[in-house]
């Protein structure tokens, strides 16, 4: 039986910001494979590349060499309608700062990506939807400034869904949330997961989240180590 | 990214932020209210100067030209017209002829017996050019071409100046006054002897109640059969029933001894601001502006706007024209206001001077018109047509002062389009720095934007939007400030300003196509401002923009 076409093929991925003497390698020559349904935490200390590497896999950030494939699409080959088109209908985004827009209502943000196409219909009873599988549907008119962090997340998690994604892509998604409600975010993860089989990658600190996942990749320096067991220790570990 | 999509956001995003909206659009709203005030007002100046110049057309002459004291111009005549009208920049050419000889007109205005100088006030042009409106269309015209006016019917004249009845054919004359005889201009003659001399033949008629407004020009009630004239003795004058069928448009003609239809003319406006500011007021008598003179004359039976005219007879002492043809009483209604109207005298159609001209001073007056009014296809070809005529016809155009007047106004207007544009290209500036600032703290925002599924494109078009949204609604806003202070302006000049004459009832001419132009200028000029940050906007990486704080 042969083997199912990755989500996800890095090869020899390498990304540097600035000049000269400043520059600063970020990404040194990054290859894997990010197989259907994986639900993968990326984890390292601050600067090692982790969040480059996920905006790199979301099409928000270029690489300067190597090969990026996503969803059979190449990244550095194809243009920016092509990107833009497959992260509206593919990919969901989460952030560690919701990123809601605070003078829409909570409905009118999920429904946000349905603004860049034309399958516009039944735009709302499809955010409604979204609201509902995080338990937020009672406040889809509520602006985001009347609701606590955890609620936040959830919106943006509902955005996120909305398009029903094959890829999601999360950053510190429980970093800015207490530990009761980080935990439930991660229930809401693990279950998309293995309900839907929806691809996770998830950036994080925290050993909790990496604990839920099915393999964990840990970097350092712009390298990754491969590593179920002992990713923690190679990343230098983080809050439990 | 669907166009109701990006409406949608556009203008929700513009809607949040009062005071981003208010700092980006205050400097449109100024620049496009200055702009359409300043259009409108150039425009409306320059319309009432075309009203008192008429600039369309160009007026060719024939230089004067003189031999021992006799006039030795060149003769505008009928193949000259032809010669013109065949040039290839020439759309049409019209002959204007001037009455050539001396006439006497009167009228009876508001109970003032007004009397007036025709001759060298008065000239003729074919009825088709003057069509200013439907009254003038249908009356303008030779009356007298018709031969088969059922109206035409036999008559007895007046034989002395009479106060005219206006009442239906037949009606019986009542109370019937002792004649007093009068010469034609009105001042009492002996009973002995009874002459029909020059200066009394034939009786002018101040129509009832009527008059001739603005043409009163003052010279005096002396004719040139009175000059010994003893002093006015008041005798009750006599009545005179107008005979003929439809008397308030025909009289009884006493060349035949039959009806005729009054001879239409009209004058020009400048006659009803000649009578405003120097007439009306030495006389005190009513002022008149065009609409209340267009009212009355489309009044249809109103007399008011009827006058005799005295072909052959003159105010003015010391007149030697050689007449051929003993003087002669027709009579005149007022048709219309026309800018085509000589600008200080009246018009009549050409047919009537022709014929007039002929009787009084022969065939060579008949056939020599006083100049050529000529419609260019292209104004920018009378440099050429000019030259032509000076070379080929000896002929020139006559100095426009219309021409001097439009290129003032066109350079003022442009300056003060230039000064309109300059607050206009500030605002845009105004918009730029603005728009850079907003681009900068929303940079998350259009960052999660491009991570949703928004192009390049879809960021630049959101932001230029945005930025033509607040172009257009200060454009509005700007036409409407603009419309106030011109409301403002025509409020304090019509309260403050005192009446001269060509005064405007309005300052200001918001045509559409200014209202157009501010309109786009607005939305243009904004979209140029917000050009450059909408392309830094759609240049951001969405990586960096959605982690920087």
């Amino acid at each position: 039986m042969a083997a199912a076409q990755p989500v996800v093929r890095l090869r020899d991925v390498t990304k540097s910001y600035g000049t000269g003497a400043g520059r600063a390698h970020v990404l040194r020559g990054v290859s894997f494979d990010i197989d259907p349904g994986e639900f993968l935490a990326l984890v390292g200390q601050s600067g090692s590349g982790k969040s480059t590497l996920l905006n790199i896999i979301g099409g928000l950030d270029q690489p300067d060499s190597g090969e990026v494939e996503v969803l059979g699409l190449d990244i550095l080959r194809s243009d920016d309608g092509r990107r833009a088109k497959q992260r509206n209908e593919s990919i969901g985004f989460v952030f560690q700062s919701f990123n809601l827009l605070e003078h829409l209502n909570v409905l009118a943000n999920v429904t946000l990506p349905a603004s860049f196409t034309h399958a516009k219909r039944d735009a709302d009873a499809r955010g409604r939807e979204a609201l509902r599988r995080v338990g937020m549907s009672d406040l889809a008119h509520r602006r985001p400034g009347e609701l606590s962090g955890g609620q936040k997340q959830r919106v943006a998690i509902a955005r996120a869904l909305f398009a029903s994604p094959t890829l999601l892509l999360c950053d510190e998604p429980t970093g800015n949330l207490d530990s009761e409600t980080g935990k439930e975010v991660i229930d809401f993860f693990r279950e998309l997961n293995a309900k839907d089989g929806v691809t996770l990658v998830i950036v994080t600190h925290e050993r909790r989240v990496s604990s839920v996942a099915k393999r964990v990749i840990a970097m350092r320096d712009g390298l990754i180590v491969e590593t179920t067991d002992d990713a923690l220790a190679v990343a230098g570990g983080g809050p439990s | 990214m669907p166009v109701g999509n990006l409406a949608r956001m556009v203008a929700a995003n513009t809607w949040r932020s009062p005071r981003h909206f208010a700092l980006s659009a205050f400097g449109i709203v100024i620049g496009i209210a200055t702009f359409v005030l300043f259009l409108a007002s150039t425009e409306q100046v320059a319309a009432v100067l075309e009203k008192i110049f008429p600039v369309e057309q160009v007026k060719v002459i024939a230089p004067h030209a003189s031999l021992l004291g006799k006039d030795v111009s060149k003769k505008l005549d009928d193949s000259i017209v032809q010669t013109i009208e065949n040039r290839p920049e020439v759309k049409q050419a019209l002959p204007r002829m001037a009455l050539a000889f001396p006439a006497f007109g009167r009228g009876d205005f508001e109970g003032n017996d007004l009397r007036f100088e025709v001759g060298g006030f008065a000239d003729g042009i074919n009825a088709g050019f003057v069509d200013d409106d439907e009254r003038i269309r249908t009356m303008f015209k030779d009356w007298d071409a018709d031969a088969t006016d059922k109206n035409r019917v036999a008559c007895v004249p007046p034989r002395h100046l009479p106060d005219e009845v206006i009442q239906s054919p037949g009606a019986p004359p009542s109370n019937t006054p002792k004649e007093v005889k009068t010469d034609w201009a009105g001042n009492p003659i002996p009973d002995e002897p009874e002459t029909p001399a020059v200066g009394s033949a034939g009786s002018g008629s101040g129509s009832a109640g009527s008059g001739s407004a603005g043409l009163g020009s003052g010279l005096g009630s002396g004719s040139a059969g009175s000059a010994a004239a003893p002093p006015p003795v008041k005798k009750k004058p006599e009545k005179y029933f107008n005979p003929c069928p439809n008397p308030d448009e025909y009289y009884c003609d006493e060349s035949d001894n039959r009806c005729h239809h009054r001879v239409p003319v009209v004058m020009s406006p400048t006659m009803i601001e000649l009578y405003n500011s120097q007439f009306a007021k030495s006389h005190g008598l009513p002022i008149a502006d065009e609409d209340f003179v267009k009212f009355m004359t489309e009044r249809g039976g109103l007399s008011a706007m009827r006058f005799s005219i005295g072909l052959g007879l003159t105010t003015i002492a010391g007149t030697n024209t050689a007449i051929q043809h003993k003087p002669r009483r027709v009579e005149a209604v007022l048709v219309g206001i026309s800018d085509k109207s000589m600008p200080i005298g009246m018009t009549a159609p050409i047919d009537y001077i022709r014929r007039w001209n002929k009787d009084f001073l022969g065939d060579e007056a008949a056939t020599a018109y006083s100049s050529i009014v000529v419609t260019l296809k292209d104004r920018n070809d009378q440099a050429v047509f000019d030259q032509w005529l000076e070379d080929t016809l000896d002929l020139r155009i006559e100095d426009s002062l219309g021409e001097k007047f439009a290129t003032v106004v066109f350079v003022v207007r442009v300056v003060l389009l230039v000064i309109s544009f300059v607050i206009i290209g500030i605002s845009a500036i105004n918009i730029s720095h603005n728009f850079f600032m907003q681009v900068t703290e929303r940079r998350r925002e259009l960052g999660l934007l491009r991570a949703v599924g928004a192009t390049r494109g879809d960021v630049r078009m959101v932001v230029l939007g945005e930025a033509a949204l607040i172009g257009i609604l200060g454009g509005v806003m700007g036409i409407v400030l603009g419309w106030l202070l011109a409301q403002g302006v025509d409020w304090a000049s019509a309260h403050y300003l005192p009446r001269f004459p060509y005064k405007p009832t309005t300052w200001f001419n918001f045509r559409w196509w200014i209202l157009a132009m501010g309109l786009g200028f607005a939305g243009g000029f904004a979209v140029l401002g917000g050009f450059l940050p909408a392309r830094r906007a759609s240049n951001m990486e969405p990586a960096t923009a959605l982690t920087q704080n």
